[in-house]
This record gives C-alpha cells, structure tokens and sequence, in this order.
C-alpha cells in the first residue's frame, strides 16, 4: 500500500495518469480521499453474490402517485361512489393535518377505465396506455408501504432508508459498495424534471442523492436542465479546449515541481483534473442528442426534444447506461394531488407514460434490458376518499402510506407479474406487503450486494441502507 | 399488519465489509513494535474487540440482554456460572467461557453467532487468549474517567520541545524509534499559522515583516496579531456553524428563508473577544436564564434553536416537536460531550451506558420551550425576539403616532366622504409603512422556558404517540452527578457541562481544536467519545489539555495560541519514507500535516488574492454568484416565490466572506458544497475531505475563481515590478508564500509566453476572457497581458501549493 503511495511521479502525461489509477486506489483505503469520476473498484468481497443487474435507472415519481387511478383496480369501487369508508377499514389509522379535521371521508372510485395487458393479464388504467402495452416487462407490486406520512420524511425514507436526513442516498451507498466503471463518467448521475400535473409541486433537495456521512466523493452528479450539465463543466469565455489543456500541463509541471511532501496527494488531484479534462468532452457527447435518429425521438415522445423533460431524460438515462454509468436516479416532480386529481393526474400520466414504455423497448432492444434493473414509484399513495369536496368528475386524495404502487423491470425480476394484493378500498394491504426497506434490500440483491453486509460506520454505529430490516422478496426474481 | 412510523434509530450492528476496526492505523505500528509476549493493553486492544462485536448483545442495552451476560462492565465477567465454568477464569484462557465460546468451530457455540456476525479472527482470538493468560486486567472505558493531568513524560530529545504539547508527542515518536520532523521554514510556518487562525493567507508585507524580524519574540507576536484580528472570529465561528448546523432556511420540504444571522455575528463576536469557553457555553445553551439576561445573551441561546423546523402542509405537530428536542439532544450531546445520545431514542445505548429512560430525562431539559413543533410557513418560528436599532424604534414610534391620529380621523368621519376615503389611503400607506418597518427590523429565534413546565415521557421506540413512563430533567448516570443546588433547567445543565469535574466536555472541545489544526483530533471520531469511538492517539496529551484548558479559566485564544506555539505544529509536512511507511496517517503526529484547505477558506483566499475580498463583520447572509437556475430547477415555486429563487446579489455581496453566504439547507452553495461542506441539515463536528473533478471543475471555470485570477493578474501589473520574473515572484509569493525556484520561474515564465501569444493572435477571446465577474477591471492595462496573466493566475490559483495547507 505504501510503496505505490510513494512511488515516484513518472514523467510523460501517459505515464502519469497510469500512476494515477494505481495511487489513487491505493491512497483510498488510507484517508477518504479518491478519484470520485473515475474508474474504482468495488469493496473488499463484493459483490457478495453474482449480480443480476449492473446498473439502475430509477424513476423516482416525487408527491406519491395514486395507486387507485393507476395500478390497483378495484372495479367494485364503483358502486360505493359517495359512500363513507367504513371505520373497520381505516381502523383509526392517523392522517394528515390536511384531512384529520374533515367530518367525512367519502370513497372517490377512480374514473379512470382499467384494461388488461392481452400477454400477461396485467390491469393499467387508461392513464398509462403506453405503460400497459409493456406491462408484460413488469414486475409489478400493489403491496409496497412505508412509515412516513409527509413528502419531505417520505421521500428521503423511500431513497435513503431513512426518515431522518442525513443518511446516504440509495445510488451513493451502490458507488460506494461496487465502485465506478466509467472512466470518464460519474459513477451516480441524478436528474429532475419538473411535472405538469402540478408545476409547483414539492421541491426536491440534494440530500436525495447525498453522500450523508459516506465520504462526499459518494453523491450523485446531478445533471442539470439549464446551463452546463454539470456545473463549471464549460471553459469561462476566451478558453478553448487546446488552451486548457496546455494549462493542465503547466499545472502539472509546476505541481510536480511543488510537491515536496510526496505523500501522494498531488497525484491524485491531478488526476481529478485530468477527469475533470475528460469529462468536458464525454459530458456534452452525451447529452447532445443531435446525433439521435428520428425514430428515437418519435418513440420516447416530442418532449424528448426538450431539455429537461422526464422524456429527456429518460432517453439520457438509456445514454447513460450505454457508456457504463452505474446508477441513474431520475426524479420527476408533480404528484401530489390533493385535490383536482382527474386532471392533473392526466398531465402528469402524460409526462412518464410514453418516455417510460421508450425506454423499456429502446433497453431490450438494445440488449441492455437484461442486466440493467428500471425501477419505478413514488415516497407513498393515496387515500381512496375524498380530500376536499367529491364530484362525479373530481376529487382529491391525501397521502397515503398504508399501500402503494411500484414496479422493477430488466435484470433479474419476473416480467409479466403482479405481487401483493390490497383491500377492496386499496387501502390496507392483505397479501404480500413489501415495505421500503424489502425493496431496498431487494434492490442492492439484485446488484449482487448483501444488504447486511454493506455497512459504514458512523457514530459508533454500522450503519446500512435497511437499518436493521429489510427481507429480500425472492419471490420478485427469476 | 401495523404499518406505522417507526424512528430509524434501531443501532443494528452487522459485521463491517471493511474488516478494519480497531487495526486501521495501529495494526503496523503494534505489529512491529509488539510482538506477542508484551503485555496486552485492555483498552487499547480487547475493549474496542469487545465493544464492536460483543456489546450488542452483552453491553448496556438491558433490553436486547442475552444470557443475562454484561461484558462492558467487569460485575458479572469473572462470575461463576450457574451451568459450570467462568465467564473469565484469569490466567487461564483455556478454562474461560469467553475464549471457548470465541474460538469454538461449531456453529451452535460459536459467539458471535453466525447469524450476528462472523467469527473473530484468529488475531483478535489470539490477543484476548493472551489478555486472560496475562490476568484480564479490565479497565472502564477511558472517557468517562476524569483526565489525570500528568507529568511530562521524559525524553531523550531535551532541546525540541516548546511547550508540554510536544514532550507528549515526542515520547511517543521516541518509543517507536522515530524522530519528529524539522522545523518548517518561515515562510511556510507563517501561511500555515495565518491560514489557520484567520482563514486567509498572509500578504505579503506580512510575509516579509516576518521573514526578516529575527528577534526571539517573533512568533509569539505574530499568533499575538493574529489572534487579536476580527479575522480570527471568522474563522473559529465556522466549525462551530456546522456543529451549530447553522443556515439561513428553515430546511424539509420548504426550506423558507429564516433569520438566524444575529446569532450567527453573535458567535464571531464572541470568539472576537475571547469569551470564556464555559460562558460561550452557558450564554449559548441558556443565556436567557440568566438573572437579569442581557439582549445579547438570549440571541446567544439561538444555538439551539438552529434546527430545521418543518413547516409542510399537514404535517402533525406532536410529531416534529418530538424531532426539534431530539435534534437538540444529539447536538448538545455530540457538541459537549461528544455522546451519540440519541441512539438511546428508542432504546438503551448499545454500546455506551446511556438507558433510554436517561435520553429522555436529557430530553426533558429542552421540552419546555413556547414552540408548537411544525413552524412558520416563512421566517422565524416562535419564541423569537427582535431589536429595533435607535432609528428604527424611533420611525416606529412615528408611524405608531401618525396611525393613532389617522385611525382617529377614520373613526370620526362619515362614511364615504372625501376626507374618510383620504384618511382610509393615508392609514392604508401607513400600515403598509409599518409593515416594511416591521420586515426590515432584525429577529432571531431564541429558546426560552415556559411558564409552567411540559410534562415529559419516555416515548416506546422513540415514537411521538407512544408516551410510557413520566421522567424528569437529569443526567445520565455515567457522568459526575449534577451539583444539588443547580436548577434542574438549560441553567443548571449548562453549568453541569462546564463543571471542572465533567470528563467530557474539555477533551471533546480541545480535541475539536486539534482537528481544525492536524486535520485529525487526537480522538479521530471526534463525534464518538464512547466506546465504538476511536481511543486517542496520545491519552495523556489530550488530558494535558483538557486540564490546561479548565484550569485557565477555558480561555479559548491560550488554548490556540499553545497549540500553535508548539514544536509539534512547527514542524515541516515533508517527511522521510520511514515516517510514511510506519505512520501513513500522521497519528504519531512525527510531522505536519498537509490537506487541502477547508471550502471557506479556499474561496476566502482566491478573493483575497484577486483583491477583491469585502472585509465587513456579520449582517444578513448574501448572495454570491452561483450558475443561475440552480434553485429553480429544484425549489416548489419559482415563479411566485422569493425563497424559491437565487436573486444573485451584486457589489459588496458578491466578494464577501464566505461564512456570510446564504445558506439554502437543501441546495448548499455549491461552491462549498463541492469542497466537503455539510449541508448543515444536522450537526457536524468533522467534515470528510475528498478529492473531486467537480472540485478541479469549479477551482478552474466558477466565475468566482475566474474574476479573482483576473483580479490578481491586475494586482501583479499595478502593484509589483515592472519585469516578468518579479511578477512571477509577487504572484507566487502572494498565494503560497514562497518564492519560486529557478526551475519554476522557468516554467511558469514559458507559460506566460504561451498564454501572451495565444492571445496576441486572438485579442477577441481575451477581452472575452477579461468580462468574467462583475468587478470593473483596470482598462489602462493592455488586454493581452491582462489576458495572459489571468490564465497564470488562474494555473497559480489551481496549484496544490495554494489549495492546500502545508
């Protein structure tokens, strides 16, 4: 460990930056610092079991989508239209301040029609007909429950297996178990878009994809819908490439020449400016979709030509995970429909439905679906009654932690399934319940990581992304 | 099925995929110098064993108890068995339970059981067969002993110590056959101690008055100057904005601006003139208990009032109630006593002797303030005072006058006629008046105690509808006991803290010292003093201080001011391969350390040297550049709502210290954030320090780094000679303050060069170049030069020697 600490700095660039890999490695098991762009290798013993998927896209819906207008159908619903939910159903369950002092809480049936996928069976409401007509792909659950009951606890529970900031984000704790193999890529890319159902809906806030008290090098890139992608990734005005790269080589020189401690740390910020140098190449390759061919565009929808857009990014994430980039947290924003739900849901349906089905068949059909793990679902759902005044043709719905939708397609889960069951009201699970923690652990399996066995310690506690729970749900894999 | 909230707080304990515990930094220094035969230290070497793997279900948790069997304390560890045998037979490994159990092959006998963790390894068995072979001498964990001021240890290098910090130290180095590191040249000693003390570097007047005063006062004048400069303030009120989680939002899901800043210029003032460590505490955690408590003192008490506060639609207040007091307990806890309390939340500590029933009784020191639990939609959330400057008061007095008469007239006149509808605009400007009055008075959030007290309950698993046992106020029990006739309050906790005989709270704040110096406390964790925390890696020294410290009346600028006075912080960072070989992470402390400048001080610098620093103490936060659109991107409301998007500020704002930038908890600065900033969402007492390409990214292309260049291209072509070489000496003497050698005034001269032809065939990407920033630029200056030189400046503002401290 310490001699290639030590080792002398070689003299050509080439040489250099070979030294770089190997210092680097070397002096990250000794102080937390490291090369956060480039390519690192997994911990010591990982992965714990072969893995089934080598990367993730996870389309992180934020304001909790409703399960009843979506996924869970219950047609019976329909002829309770009105009707006060029944106590035994809600059984004293605690709501939020939003709905604790309505005098009434009547069952809201979703008008939206449900129809079946013909391969698999699968029930989708005419919100997501794109969704529905790969629904033979998903892995789909009606039975995932949390514990928080507002957005900001919900959110980060659902992505950092807390309800407390502070904790490590799901893709930082992945970078940090099974290390980067992208070169010129950050190995945890984050992007949001914002959603028409509810343009002013809740902000979302860089904890998500933070490192918590992992090292910092850990959190996510985000990339960004305005601007340079990636923040300062631009020469300022009157700096072209040729002219940045002979600084980077005066910097160089004179680094070498300065570092007198020799202690290794030289070496490695300058490979981080070499990253830094690749990345001003590799990040703008990537998000310029010129090169992309009509049909692209056609499939993933007319927002794909619209920075920012989920659809935009969606068909970044599938770029993303060609050039070998681990983990792609999407976030889209503008679920929470308290009330108006029928036509805000629609535009929000609108915005994911036809870039999410795009970027199932654009994985498969390029071989990535396999081993790649698309993940989709929101911090809870919502309630079957009524928030605010209920109509024949609108309704509103409170949060909702008791059940929940979401699904897992591409490498290692059961395509065509549908796994858990609620109540006729959808809102007590009665079969399979998963909560966030199973899915979490369910997750890094899939990556061939042992929830259990992926701990950092902090404050006298090794910590993991479960906590001290999480089952892995076998019955969710091939 | 019960789906319910349920706290995170389970300390689940699972076996670390790093199988580097208690060996990362001794494992090669025990190895070669402790060969088996030498006595097994307990503390150093079996404690830290028993605490990862044992405690969990053998330590202080009652409730997670198993086979009725405490290794943490040494009551039940020597007791016969009722099945036969003893736990520990002393001398005799062969015959103890422990090792049995510990070294059986089966699954069934096997401790840990499989299912907790794997086996110990055959090194760790090995070191507690001999622990018992040489009697199991056992020891209570080291922190809750109160430090024993020793004496100096002796040293057969009788002319390198300064002061009692380094006879310490060097007994330590000298046991391992090491010698400590030359002395620094001056040069570099100034940088480093300027840096450290005021979070700029020297200039270089400064660097020269230095360089040739030769006298053997010379240091102790310059830390004299330095600790006496409204800088100082500055720089020492940063650490304690982190562990104080300071921001200018109110953090979750709105994250709306609040306004704490007059707390925030309170501790800069406070470390300004050297407040007493225990007033700084007192004032801070009660200030407004104090008899006849002063405006100053209750702003003080903001400190515990810097939490987020959640204010989302529909959220239960009951429950964030709960989350404000725990937050204040791990604050308090982790700042004073450097406790991890709040795993006590839903059960007894795992590790450390804290029971659930005494969080709570913690807890109840902090539950008694007028809040409701969920805050404000915008601003500050009560309790909350405010204070009108003179003038203020005055204007308010005015409007109040004028209102009274309008209000009068209003009341009189008949509706509708010419005079009420005049008197009803003129009271509507007014009250608009008052209002902006109002706004623009300063407030702070406060603590401060509630006339008859809540009643406090331990919660079943830390949950806010799960009120159990009544408790009242008090102090875990590990601890010294509170004095009788302290108040049980803030007050009496406070006083209780700084009490001469708490074994906690001097180490944990001298340590804290000596990790914004050494980059590494004594005690490595210096979040976790208990026993899943680091031991320190000079006891003895750490005691020395922490008495020192109490005994000088916890004076804050002596304790700097001996710690840098010190031949241990003198030394030079460059060390030989046997240092690095035996001691690659400086524990031994056998030189100084090198790291990369903390992200205020990085920014703090670069406008320093473009000269484009605004030195002016507190006020309200301000916004600096950073790429537009960033919160946009992410806040609910960006249309409609002020604290949804970055108004970027101008002039002064733009180059002001960097502990005055607006602090949004769920989009830090970015510019701090890339430089291993916390998000300051919870308290943090020691920042993690990574090395990034999104770092080389900022340093290289931020606006902020690129007009500071431009500012000290402009420095060097106004201010020092008119040749390119002592240009190249005044820059380089300015960021690191030293001069180049020949090879480098070499290099740095081609590079100039190329940057000058660059330029002179493309004059439109210099001037392009030279728009960056908002400062004016100095148009007698010649475009190419001023271009050239700013790419140079730009390539010294990137050089480790400047972004780092050596």
């Amino acid at each position: 460990m310490q001699a290639s600490v030590m080792r002398v700095v070689p003299v050509s660039r080439r040489d250099f930056l070979a030294e770089c890999a190997l210092g680097a490695a070397a002096v990250s098991v000794l102080d937390d610092e490291s090369v956060a762009a480039a390519p690192s290798r997994p911990l010591p013993g990982l992965p714990h079991s072969p893995p089934r998927a080598r990367r993730v896209i996870y389309l992180f819906q934020s304001g909790g989508p409703s399960q009843v207008d979506t996924f869970d159908y219950k047609p019976q619903l329909l002829s309770r239209f009105g009707e006060e939910l029944p106590d035994g159903v809600r059984q004293g369950q605690r709501l939020t301040g939003m709905t604790s002092g309505q005098a009434s809480f009547p069952v809201a049936p979703s008008i939206f029609r449900f129809r079946k996928n013909p391969h698999c069976g699968t029930w989708v409401s005419d919100l997501l007909p794109h969704t529905r007509r790969i629904a033979h792909e998903l892995c789909l659950t009606n039975s995932m429950y949390t514990e928080a009951i507002n957005h900001a606890p919900g959110i980060t529970f659902r992505l950092t297996g807390a309800q407390q900031t502070g904790r490590p984000s799901l893709g930082a704790w992945v970078t940090y178990g099974l290390g980067n193999s992208s070169n010129n890529l950050p190995s945890f890319v984050v992007m949001v878009s914002r959603g028409t159902g509810k343009p002013d809906g809740q902000g979302v806030f860089s904890n998500l994809w933070g490192a918590g008290f992992l090292p910092s090098k850990y959190q996510g890139v985000r990339f960004r819908s305005s601007g340079d992608p990636v923040q300062y990734l631009s020469n300022p005005p009157g700096i072209d490439d040729a002219l940045r790269r002979t600084m980077l080589d005066d910097l160089t020189a004179l680094n070498r020449q300065l570092d007198l401690a020799g202690d290794g740390r030289t070496t490695m910020r300058m490979a981080q400016y070499e990253m830094a140098y690749r990345m001003q190449t590799s990040v703008p390759e990537l998000t310029d979709l010129s090169g992309e061919p009509e049909h692209v565009f056609h499939a993933y929808g007319p927002d794909s030509r619209v920075r920012g857009t989920f659809a935009a990014n969606c068909l970044l994430a599938r770029r993303l995970v060609e050039r070998g980039v681990r983990f792609v947290q999407l976030l889209h924003r503008g679920w929470d429909q308290h009330e108006m739900l029928p036509r805000a849901i629609s535009g929000q349906c609108r915005d994911v439905d036809q870039p999410t089905a795009a970027l199932i068949a654009d994985l498969k059909q390029r071989g990535l679906l396999d081993d790649t793990l698309v993940v989709w679902g929101g911090e809870f759902g919502r309630t079957v009654f009524c928030q605010n005044k209920l109509t024949h043709d609108n309704y509103g719905r409170d949060h909702h932690p008791r059940c929940f939708t979401g699904w897992m397609a591409g490498g290692g889960v059961k395509p065509g399934i549908v796994y858990g069951e609620t109540d006729d009201y959808s809102y007590n699970i009665v079969r399979d319940p998963i909560h966030v923690h199973d899915w979490n652990a369910t997750l890094l399996y899939l990556l061939g990581i042992d929830h259990t066995r992926l701990t950092f310690k902090y404050q006298g506690r090794h910590h993991r992304l479960t906590d001290v729970e999480g089952r892995v749900v076998h019955e969710l894999l091939t | 099925m019960s789906v319910h909230k349920r706290v995170e707080c389970c300390c689940g304990w699972k076996w670390p995929t790093l199988l580097v515990i208690w060996s990362g930094f001794w494992a090669p220094l025990l190895l070669a110098d402790e060969p088996s035969g030498l006595r097994v230290d307990f503390l150093r070497q079996i404690r830290p064993i028993m605490a990862d793997r044992c405690f969990r279900c053998h330590g202080p948790d009652a409730g997670e108890r198993q086979a009725d069997l405490r290794l943490d304390t040494d009551d039940t560890l020597f007791d016969e068995r009722r099945d036969g045998g003893s736990v520990i037979a002393r001398g005799n490994a062969d015959e103890s339970l422990l090792f049995q159990r510990i070294s059986a092959t089966s699954d069934d006998e096997r401790m840990p059981p499989p299912d907790i963790g794997p086996a110990l390894s055959s090194f760790e068995q090995d070191l507690i067969y001999r622990w018992i072979e040489q009697g199991a001498e056992f020891a209570s964990h080291w922190s809750f002993d109160p430090p024993c001021a020793s004496a100096f240890p002796d040293v057969r290098n009788r002319v390198w110590p300064r002061n009692g910090i380094d006879y310490f130290v060097l007994a330590e180095l000298e046991k391992r056959g090491l010698a400590p590191t030359p002395e620094a040249d001056r040069a570099t000693m100034i940088r480093r101690v300027t840096l450290d003390l005021t979070g700029l570097p020297p200039a270089p007047a400064d660097v020269d008055a230095f360089l040739a005063d030769s006298s053997h006062d010379a240091w102790e004048r310059l830390v004299d100057r330095l600790l006496a400069s409204p800088r100082y303030g500055e720089r020492m009120a940063v650490e304690w904005l982190d562990a104080a989680r300071y921001a200018d939002t109110s953090g979750y899901q709105l994250d709306t601006e609040r306004s704490m800043w007059p707390w925030r210029d309170w501790v800069i003032r406070a470390f300004n003139r050297n407040l007493s460590f225990d007033r700084f505490t007192i004032e801070q955690l009660a200030g407004d208990l104090l008899p006849n408590a002063m405006l100053d003192q209750r702003i003080a008490t903001g400190f515990n009032r810097n939490h987020r506060i959640n204010s989302e639609g529909g959220s239960i207040p009951e429950e964030f109630l709960v989350e404000n007091i725990v937050d204040r307990v791990d604050t308090t806890a982790t700042v004073w006593l450097g406790l991890t309390m709040t795993c006590a939340r839903c059960h007894d500590h795992k590790y450390d002797p804290v029971t659930q029933r005494e969080f709570y009784e913690f807890y109840a020191f902090f539950h008694n303030v007028p809040e409701k639990g969920t805050g404000a939609r915008y601003g500050n959330s009560d309790p909350v005072i405010t204070f009108p400057t003179a003038d203020q008061r005055a204007r308010q007095q005015e409007l109040a006058r004028q209102l009274a008469v309008v209000e009068q007239e209003v009341a009189e006149q008949e509706e509708s006629t010419a005079g009420f509808v005049a008197a009803r605009e003129k009271m509507a400007v007014l009250r608009k008046r008052a209002e902006k009055l109002a706004a623009d008075i300063p407030s702070t959030m406060v603590m401060q105690e509630l006339d008859s007290p809540r009643e406090t309950f331990l919660l079943v698993r830390g949950l806010y509808d799960r009120p159990a046992e009544r408790v009242s106020a008090g102090v875990p029990r590990c601890l010294p006991p509170m004095d009788p006739d302290l108040p049980r309050n803030r007050l009496g906790l406070a006083q209780w803290l700084v009490n001469p005989r708490n074994p906690l709270t001097a180490r944990v704040t001298v340590n804290r010292y000596w990790q914004m110096y050494f980059g590494t406390g004594l005690v490595r964790t210096s979040e976790d003093f208990g026993s899943q925390g680091d031991l320190p890696s000079h006891k003895r020294l750490l005691d020395w201080l922490a008495s020192r410290f109490v005994r000088q009346s916890w004076d804050v600028k002596v304790m700097q001011k001996l710690i840098v006075s010190s031949a241990t912080y003198r030394q030079q960072s460059r060390s030989s391969p046997r240092h690095l070989e035996l001691d690659p992470e400086n524990r031994l402390l056998g030189r100084a350390p090198r790291f990369r400048l903390p992200a205020e001080s990085i920014r703090d610098q670069a406008l320093f040297l473009g000269g484009l620093l605004v030195e002016s103490l507190g006020g309200p936060s301000v916004r600096p550049y950073q790429p537009a659109g960033l919160w946009a991107e992410l806040t609910a409301k960006p249309e409609t709502e002020s604290d949804d998007v970055y108004v970027q500020g101008s002039g002064a704002d733009l180059y002001r210290r960097s502990l005055y930038t607006f602090w949004k908890r769920s989009i830090p600065p970015p510019g701090m954030e890339v430089f291993d900033a916390p998000s300051r969402e919870t308290c943090t007492v020691r920042r993690s320090q990574t090395s990034t390409s999104l770092q080389a990214l900022t340093l290289l292309n931020d606006v902020t780094y690129v007009e500071a260049a431009r500012g000290l291209a402009q420095r060097v072509l106004t201010e020092s000679g008119h040749s390119e070489v002592e240009r190249i000496r005044f820059a380089i003497g300015a960021a690191t303050a030293r001069l180049p050698d020949r090879r480098n005034e070499m290099l740095l001269l081609g590079a100039l060069q190329r940057y000058r032809s660059r330029f002179r065939g493309d004059p439109m990407a210099a001037k392009a170049l030279l728009l960056v920033g908002e400062s004016p630029r100095d148009e007698s200056i010649d475009v190419v030069d001023h271009a050239a030189w700013t790419l140079l400046a730009s390539v010294i503002l990137n050089l480790d020697a400047t972004v780092m401290k050596d």
